[in-house]
C-alpha cells in the first residue's frame, strides 16, 4: 500500500519524461497532474483505512533487500507520518497545478517534482535507517536541479548552497545512524531493532547531537539556517512550496522519529538546550522577517520562526505538545504553501517582490483583490488568528509545552505576536494604499492561478474549525510515544526533566 | 503630442509655460485634449453614456427640490414620479424653448428600459432600489453637496441664499409645508437655521437639476452628430459645446416648490440668475476642480497635511482625480462609472475590451475616458470665458493675443500641481 506512494510518482516521472511524441507543456502538466491526483487519492484512501486507535505502525511492508548491510525495504506509517504523507501529496499536486501552462523543459521539470514527492514519501514511511538515508539523499538531486534550472537570478548560488548544506546534513545523519547500529551491536538498520538504551550516556549524547545537527540543517535551526533564505527565495514558487511545505518537515519528522523515539533517555537531557535553540529560531525568524524588504524573503524567515515552535514542542515531549508538533508541521506546510503561492502570483503579475514598490493591490479593479484578500487570510492564519489551522497548532504547542518549558513557551507566545507585526507590515504595504498610476497595468489573475490558494484557504479554515480532522490521526501515536518516552526515562533523566520546570 | 489640425497664424513667440503645447493648441482653437480619432470616439461615447443617467439625475434633482422638499423621511426620493419622467426637457422635443437635441423631450428610452429591468430582471421598483440595481442618484447628490459645501465660487446665486429676502421666501415655504405638522413647526421654531440650511441645499438641488437639464440634450445631440459623421474632431466637439454654452447662457436658474398644488417661489425666475454664471461655472469649479477627496485616496488626519486647509485649494475634481480607486464601494466615482457602464455605445465596449483587462476593468477605462471628456468640456468653458471676457483667437492685435495667452496660461497654472491629469491625457496609453 505504502509502496504505491513511492512508486506511483516514479511511474509518473517516467511517463512524463519518456512519453513518445511531441507534447505541449500543458499536456505534460496534465499528465503529471493526473499522477499527482492519483497519489493524493491514494493518500486519502490510506487515511480512510487508518486505524485511529492503533498507536503503532500500520500498512507495514517488509522485503529483505541487502541483509549483509542490514538494509531492508521496510515501510510503515503511524500517526506521525500519515498526516505528513497526505500533506506531501497535497502540496505536490498544488506545486504541479500551480506551475502554470508554459513551464520550460516540462519533460524534466514535472518528473523531477514527482521524484521529489517519491523520495519524500519514501523517507516518511521508511522503517529502516539506511533506507531513510537513501530516500533522504534521493530528494536532494531533483531539488537541486529544480532550483538550479528553474530558479531566480541567483539560482546557481542558492542551489549549490542548498546542495552543500543538505549533503552535509545527510552525511551527519548517516554517521549517526551507523554509530547507532554499530555501537549498539544491532545487525540490522531496521528502526525497531535499534536500541540505544544500553549505550553509555556520553555516546548517546554524541550520537543524538550529531543527529540533531543533521536534522537541524534540514529544518533549519538557527544558526544552521543560512541556506534557507537563498534557496526559498531563488526557487520558483512551486519549488518553494515543496521546499518549505514538505522538505523542511523531514527535519522535524526525523528529529521526533529518530531522536525522541530512539533516544528516550538522552532526549530529556538535550531537550532544554533544544528548547532554547527553538526559541532562538522563533525570535530570530520573526525579527529578521520584520527587517526584510522582499516579501518572499520575509515569508522564508517566517518559516524559520514557525519551525521553531515544532522544536520547542518536540523538546517538551508532553502528549499535548507532541500532538501540537504534528499539527504545527501540517499547519506550517499549508500556510507556507499558500503564502509562497500568493507571493508567486504577486511577483508574476506585478513584476516585483519589493515592499517599497508594491502598493495598493487590494484595489478592486486594477489590483489583485482576491489575491490580496487571500494574502490577508494567509497572514492571519500564520499569525495564529482563531478559526484557522495556525491557531489550533500553535495553541496546542503553547499549552503542551508550558508545563515543561514555561519561559521558552512564553517567549514563543510573544514571538507569535511578532508574526502579526511583520504580516501587518507586509499586508499594509502590499495590499493597502494607492496603486501607482504609472505602473499598475498588471495582467489579471486567472482562475487557475487562484485555485491553489482557494483550496489551501478552504483547508486552513476547515482544519481551524474542525481541528479533530487535523489531530485524530496522531493522537494515539503521540500518546504512545510519550508513554514509551516516560517509561524509558531513568531516575537520572527524570531529575533532568524536572530541572527546567523548577526554573 | 498630437497637434490639432486647426491652424492659425500665431503672431506671438512660443510660450515658455510648462504646458506650452497645450496653450498653443488652445490659441489655435483646439482643446486641452489632443485631437485624435481615438480621443474623439472616447469623449463622444462617454457623453452619450453620461447623458442617459444625467436624464434621470436632473429630473430627480428637480423632483426632490420641488416636490419632496423637506420630507422628514425621504425614503422614496429616488422613486421618480411619472410626472417627472414625462416632464418635457426645455431643450429637446417639439415644444422646446431651444431645440438642442432632435430626440424626445421625455425621459430617454434607454433610461426607461434600464429602470424597468436594471442589470437583473423586471421586478417591483422597491426591489430594484434595495438591490441597488438602479441609477445611483447618490452621485448627483454628491455633486450637489460639493457645490453647496464650497459655496462662494462667484455669481449672485450663492450670496442670495443668505439674504433676508431668501430667508423670508424659505420661511413661507417651510411654514406652508409643515402647516399640519406641529412637531416639525415646533422644531423649526427651535432650530430655524437647520431648516434654512436644508432649504439652501434644496436650492442647490434645483440649481444642479436645471444645469443638467441643459447638458443632457447637448450630449445626446453631440453623440447623434458623431454617429452621423458631422462631428469629426475634438475641436469640433468642443466648439459645439462652446456654441451650446452661449446659446443657453441666459437660461434662468430658480427654485420653485409645490406644496399642496401651490407654487412657492423660493428663488423666483425674476431674480435673473443666469445658467452660465450661477450654475455652469460654479459646477465646473466645484465638481471638476475642487470637490473633496473620496475614501481611500487621502488621509484625513490633519497631521498628515494631505488635505489643504483652505477650501479653494481643494483639487480632487475629475480633472485631478485618481481614477484607479474606481470600483471601491460607495465612492461617487464608482457610482457614476457604474451608471455610465449601462449605457456605453457598442463601439466603446469593443474598444475597452481590447485594452488593459478588457471587460474586467472597463469601469476604470471608462473613468479615464470620462476624465478626457471632462477636459474637453473644461476646454469649452475656458474658450467660452475667453470669448466672453477677452479677444477672438484671430485678433490682429498682438496685445490682445498676449492677453489671451496670459488668460490661457493662468488657466493652465491650475494644472501644474502633480495630481493634475492634464499631462496624462496627452498620452493615448493612459487608460
Amino acid at each position: 500500500m505504502l509502496s504505491t506512494l513511492i512508486w506511483l510518482p516514479v511511474v509518473g516521472a517516467v511517463a512524463v519524461g519518456f512519453l513518445p511524441g511531441n507534447h505541449t507543456a500543458n499536456r505534460l502538466r496534465f499528465i503529471a497532474l493526473a499522477f499527482a491526483s492519483g497519489i493524493l487519492l491514494w493518500s486519502f484512501w490510506l487515511l480512510r483505512q487508518f486505524d485511529l486507535t492503533a498507536s503503532g505502525l500500520q500498512f507495514q511492508e517488509y522485503i529483505s533487500w541487502i541483509p549483509q548491510l542490514g538494509l531492508s525495504y521496510s515501510l510503515g506509517a503511524d500517526g506521525l507520518s500519515l498526516p505528513l504523507l497526505v500533506l506531501s501529496a497535497l502540496l505536490t499536486w498544488i506545486a504541479i497545478y500551480g506551475s502554470g501552462e508554459g513551464v520550460e523543459r516540462p519533460r524534466l521539470y514535472y518528473p523531477l517534482i514527482l521524484l521529489v514527492n517519491s523520495a519524500i514519501a519514501g523517507a516518511f514511511v521508511a522503517q529502516n535507517l539506511l533506507l531513510f538515508v537513501l530516500f533522504y539523499e534521493l530528494e536532494l538531486i531533483p531539488l537541486y536541479l529544480l532550483i538550479a534550472i528553474w530558479g531566480g537570478e541567483k539560482r546557481g548560488y542558492a542551489a549549490m548552497k542548498f546542495l552543500i548544506y543538505t549533503a552535509v546534513s545527510g552525511i551527519l545523519i548517516l554517521a549517526a545512524f551507523l554509530g547507532m547500529a554499530w555501537l549498539s551491536g544491532s545487525g540490522s538498520f531496521d528502526w525497531n531493532s535499534i536500541a540505544t538504551g544500553d549505550l553509555p550516556l556520553t555516546t548517546q549524547l554524541v550520537l543524538i547531537t550529531v543527529l540533531l545537527v543533521g536534522f537541524g540543517i534540514k529544518i533549519p535551526l538557527v544558526p544552521l539556517h543560512t541556506w534557507l533564505p537563498d534557496a526559498y527565495v531563488e526557487a520558483s514558487q512551486p519549488v518553494a512550496i515543496l521546499l518549505g511545505g514538505i522538505l523542511a518537515k523531514l527535519g522535524t519528522y526525523g528529529l521526533v522519529r529518530f531522536g525522541l523515539q530512539l533516544f528516550p533517555e538522552t532526549w530529556a537531557l538535550v531537550a532544554p538546550g533544544l528548547a532554547i535553540i527553538g526559541v532562538v529560531s522563533v525570535i530570530y525568524g520573526a525579527l529578521t522577517a520584520i527587517a526584510q524588504k522582499d516579501i518572499k524573503r520575509m515569508v522564508a524567515y517566517s518559516s524559520i520562526g514557525h519551525m521553531g515552535y515544532i522544536i520547542v514542542a518536540a523538546a517538551a515531549g508532553t502528549p499535548l505538545s507532541l500532538l501540537g508538533a504534528v499539527g504545527q508541521m501540517v499547519s506550517h506546510g499549508l500556510i507556507l504553501a499558500i503564502l509562497f503561492h500568493l507571493v508567486g502570483v504577486v511577483e508574476k503579475k506585478v513584476g516585483t517582490r519589493e515592499l517599497d514598490v508594491l502598493n495598493g493591490l487590494m484595489n478592486p479593479i486594477r489590483g489583485l483583490p482576491l489575491t490580496s484578500a487571500l494574502l490577508v487570510l494567509a497572514g492571519m492564519a500564520s499569525a495564529g488568528i482563531p478559526g484557522m489551522v495556525g491557531f489550533i497548532a500553535e495553541f496546542l504547542v503553547f499549552q503542551g509545552s508550558f508545563s515543561a518549558f514555561p519561559v521558552p513557551t512564553l517567549l514563543c507566545i510573544i514571538s507569535s505576536g511578532l508574526t502579526a507585526v511583520y504580516f501587518v507590515i507586509l499586508l499594509n504595504r502590499t495590499c493597502f494604499g494607492r496603486l501607482n498610476n504609472s505602473l499598475a497595468y498588471y495582467p489579471k489573475v486567472r482562475w487557475p492561478e487562484r485555485t491553489p490558494a482557494l483550496i489551501l484557504a478552504a483547508i486552513i479554515f476547515f482544519l481551524g474549525l474542525q481541528p479533530a480532522w487535523l489531530l485524530r490521526w496522531s493522537e494515539a501515536t503521540t500518546t504512545a510515544m510519550v508513554a514509551a518516552f516516560e517509561t524509558a526515562s531513568n531516575p537520572q533523566v527524570a531529575t533532568a526533566i524536572e530541572l527546567p520546570a523548577k526554573k | 503630442m498630437v497637434q490639432t489640425p486647426v491652424k492659425t497664424v500665431t503672431k506671438l513667440p512660443p510660450s515658455s509655460h510648462e504646458f506650452a503645447p497645450v496653450i498653443h493648441r488652445l490659441e489655435a482653437g483646439g482643446a486641452m485634449l489632443p485631437d485624435t480619432p481615438e480621443n474623439l470616439m472616447q469623449i463622444i461615447g462617454l457623453y452619450k453614456a453620461y447623458a442617459v443617467p444625467m436624464d434621470f439625475y436632473w429630473r430627480d434633482l428637480l423632483y426632490i427640490a420641488e416636490q419632496v422638499f423637506l420630507e422628514p423621511f425621504p425614503f422614496f426620493k429616488y422613486f421618480l414620479s411619472q410626472e417627472y419622467l414625462d416632464r418635457h426637457n426645455h431643450y429637446a422635443g417639439d415644444d422646446a424653448d431651444l431645440r438642442i437635441w432632435r430626440g424626445e423631450a421625455t425621459a430617454h428610452p434607454e433610461l426607461l428600459a434600464f429602470m424597468e429591468k436594471g442589470e437583473t430582471f423586471k421586478m417591483p421598483k422597491l426591489f430594484h432600489h434595495l438591490w441597488h440595481d438602479r441609477i445611483n442618484m447618490e452621485f448627483a447628490e454628491a455633486c450637489m453637496r460639493a457645490m453647496l459645501w464650497h459655496r462662494g465660487m462667484g455669481g449672485q446665486f450663492d450670496p442670495y441664499l443668505d439674504t433676508d429676502e431668501y430667508k423670508a421666501n424659505a420661511d413661507r415655504a417651510i411654514k406652508a409645508y409643515f402647516k399640519f405638522n406641529p412637531v416639525m413647526l415646533g422644531l423649526y421654531k427651535l432650530f430655524p437655521d437647520m431648516f434654512l440650511e436644508q432649504v439652501r441645499q434644496l436650492s442647490y438641488y434645483a440649481n444642479l437639476g436645471l444645469f443638467w437639464e441643459v447638458m443632457a440634450p447637448v450630449f445626446f445631440e453631440m453623440s447623434d452628430r458623431y454617429d452621423e459623421g458631422s462631428i469629426k474632431s475634438v475641436p469640433e466637439a468642443m466648439n459645439f459645446l462652446v456654441n451650446g454654452i452661449f446659446a443657453i447662457a441666459g437660461r434662468p436658474i430658480y427654485h420653485h416648490v409645490y406644496i399642496r398644488g401651490e407654487c412657492y417661489e423660493i428663488i423666483p425666475k425674476s431674480k435673473g440668475f443666469m445658467w452660465l454664471y450661477e450654475a455652469a461655472l460654479p459646477y465646473v469649479e466645484a465638481v471638476f476642480y475642487r470637490t473633496a477627496p473620496f475614501r481611500g485616496t487621502k488621509s484625513y488626519n490633519a497631521q498628515a497635511k494631505q488635505v489643504p486647509e483652505d477650501q479653494k485649494d481643494f483639487h480632487y475634481g475629475i480633472l485631478y482625480a485618481d481614477v484607479f480607486p474606481v470600483g471601491t464601494a460607495g465612492i461617487p466615482p464608482t457610482q457614476l462609472m457604474q451608471d455610465m457602464l449601462h449605457f456605453l455605445p457598442p463601439y466603446l465596449v469593443d474598444y475597452y475590451s481590447q485594452h488593459c483587462r478588457g471587460e474586467d476593468d472597463m469601469l476604470i477605462q471608462l473613468g479615464i475616458s470620462f476624465q478626457r471628456s471632462m477636459y474637453c468640456v473644461t476646454s469649452a468653458v475656458i474658450q467660452a470665458l475667453r470669448t466672453a471676457l477677452l479677444y477672438p483667437l484671430d485678433d490682429p492685435n498682438p496685445k490682445h493675443l498676449m492677453a489671451n495667452r496670459k488668460f490661457f496660461e493662468a488657466q493652465m497654472d491650475r494644472f501644474k500641481r502633480p495630481e493634475a491629469r492634464l499631462r496624462d491625457i496627452q498620452r493615448q496609453d493612459y487608460r
